[in-house]
């Protein structure tokens, strides 16, 4: 009866920042503390709920390892995002105007975050398709949040335009689905399809599906809105969409693939390996000629989900354990990255060079940008390394080789636009000088972030502890 | 009126939607097509319900649920596009791009 508690106090957050707002309209920065303080003391709570067998509560609330360790990840992005995002309700960063309505926009990521963690305990299809909607409708309104900004505006239509079109498509392949089984369920699902594989039903769902949550996760052909959503929205919005967004889109396939489409694992795998390959390639050749941050982020953003995506082709408990671990470092490296760059904008715009002199002026932003980006780009004795590592493993079991020569090739190419981000800061000269202010709790915040990508790189027994509680 | 009479008009509504979307240059012209795209899903969870499934109430749910879903989406929607139109005084996609300009 434990493990359905944090899903609970999770539920209510964004109902005590909104009953806040209204009742105590005095302590603003109450709100601040108060928020901070929730999600960290629920993060601590996630890590006690014991790891086990699965749990079901309501006939279809299902808490599994798998789970657990997804919704450590959705609330840990959740309360870096608030983190990152409080410099900009105090003045205008970036160039654009300062937010406003901290207890909404907390509000509005505490239900986006309990949407991922209703997909992720999802039993049936309804269930499913609920909760992402209910982790996407909130993020429509984070992007359009600066209301006098025309920039984020235009994002917002542009990404609740193509957001929709892909709802509807993931509708439609649901209810092929279920005109296929004739049940919601998943264990029916499942069973509907081992007894009658070859319809072509099943094909047109599949499609439909993928297609929808293409949209969401940034594939191929799916991706164009992203550079611009990214670039429109306000920065700690961009990056609760590389992560929380990204993730929960992740773990929506990872929930079907290999829970009621598993009978077709290995008829979906080629589909899926194109996808990998192609988005890979699309988002490192994307990221070569960027010029303003965001925009590369979104771009090497895609190709992180290329890589992702290859976990889907290994086997269920090899895929789902790379698939967490690279989404922990992810969270770690993209949040130290967006920090960093939150640093350096309080005056300027946040582009490449902005960055320039970096290296000068604070040695220590500049060997965390090092840290961050190298771990992203999968430099060994970083955990970007260990991450892609288990991800190639998992597809190796399949026997997935040409793929996989074909990511680590394109990791190469990868390595030389982190390397220019580099070169910016640390050997291009400033133009003009500009003073950079950092915060102490921003620098308490790098460090910890820091130190956990190099820990999760340089000790590996965590995540072997990780693989044997979910092996 | 069969089974495959109910996914023909659903899919021809799904199909007249996204010609809708591409072809649209007005942005509520726009959702409206979106509507239909998921209307049309609606109709093939009600018909696979009636004609075929074992299960028939879920499925008249999910188009239940769906529409109430839709209409959040379609509620923030409208939201951000009075934000814009206060803005540029057009909801046409092709004088947006001159405005910003």
């Amino acid at each position: 009866m434990i493990a359905i508690i944090p899903d609970i106090l999770l539920l209510l957050f964004p109902f005590l920042m909104l009953a806040f707002k209204l009742f105590l309209t005095q302590a603003q920065t109450a709100h601040k503390n108060f928020a901070f303080a929730y999600l960290f003391i629920l993060l601590i709570c996630q890590n006690f709920v014991l790891i086990g067998d699965t749990q079901v509560y309501f006939s279809n609330w299902q808490i599994d390892t798998f789970g657990i360790f997804m919704r450590e990840i959705f609330t840990l992005s959740a309360l870096l995002a608030l983190l990152l995002s409080e410099n900009y309700f105090k003045h205008s960063m970036s160039e654009k105007p300062k937010l406003f309505h901290f207890s909404e926009f907390a509000a509005s990521i505490g239900f986006a975050t309990f949407g991922g963690v209703v997909v992720v305990s999802a039993n049936d299809l309804l269930t499913l398709f609920l909760g992402l909607e209910l982790a996407t409708i909130p993020m429509y309104a984070l992007v359009a949040w600066n209301k006098r900004d025309s920039e984020g505006t235009e994002a917002a239509i542009k990404y609740i335009l193509m957001g929709s079109v892909a709802t509807a498509f993931e509708l439609f392949g649901f209810s092929y689905l279920y005109g296929f089984a004739g049940h919601l369920t998943f264990p029916e699902i499942a069973q509907a399809l081992q007894t009658n594989q070859a319809s072509p039903l099943i094909w047109i769902s599949v499609l439909f599906i993928i297609s929808g949550i293409g949209f969401k996760m940034t594939l191929f052909p799916f991706h164009l809105w992203a550079p611009d959503v990214y670039e429109g929205a306000p920065t700690p919005v961009t990056a609760i969409l590389s992560v929380t967004s990204k993730s929960i889109a992740i773990a929506f396939l990872t929930v079907l693939v290999f829970g009621p489409l598993n009978a077709i694992h290995q008829e979906i795998v080629p589909f899926l390996a194109l996808l990998a390959g192609i988005t890979l390639l699309a988002g490192n050749l994307g990221a070569l000629s960027q010029s303003k941050l965001r925009r590369f982020m979104a771009f090497s953003s895609i190709s992180q989900a290329g890589y992702i995506l290859i976990a889907l082709l290994g086997n269920s408990p090899e895929g789902k354990y790379a698939i967490i671990y690279y989404l922990f470092l992810y969270t770690f490296s993209n949040y130290l990255a967006f920090f960093i760059f939150s640093t350096i904008s309080k005056d300027q715009s946040e582009t490449f060079i902005s960055l320039n002199g970096l290296s000068e002026k604070s040695k220590f932003l500049a060997i965390a940008l090092l840290i961050a980006l190298m771990s992203l780009a999968g430099i060994p004795p970083l955990a970007g390394f260990f991450g892609k590592l288990q991800i190639f493993t998992a597809a190796a079991e399949n026997k997935h080789y040409f793929l996989i020569l074909f990511a680590v090739l394109n990791n190469v190419l990868a390595l030389y636009y982190y390397i220019q981000v580099l070169k910016s800061a640390w050997i291009d000269k400033p133009a003009k000088e500009i003073a950079l202010s950092v915060s102490t709790k921003q620098k308490t915040i790098i460090l910890i972030l820091t130190l956990s990508v190099l820990l999760l790189g340089f000790l590996p027994f965590l995540s072997n502890n990780l693989s044997i509680a979910l092996l | 009126m069969t089974l495959l009479h109910c996914l023909i008009l659903a899919f021809i509504l799904f199909t007249i939607g996204i010609f809708g979307v591409l072809t649209n240059r007005h942005l509520i012209g726009m959702l409206i097509s979106i509507e239909i795209m998921l209307n049309a899903a609606n109709i093939n969870f009600v018909a696979f319900a009636y004609f075929k499934a074992q299960d028939p109430t879920a499925g008249t749910l999910f188009s239940i649920f769906s529409i109430a879903i839709t209409a959040c989406e379609m509620a923030v929607a409208l939201a951000i596009l009075i934000a814009m139109y206060r803005k540029h005084h057009s909801l046409d996609v092709n004088t947006q791009e001159i405005n910003h300009e």
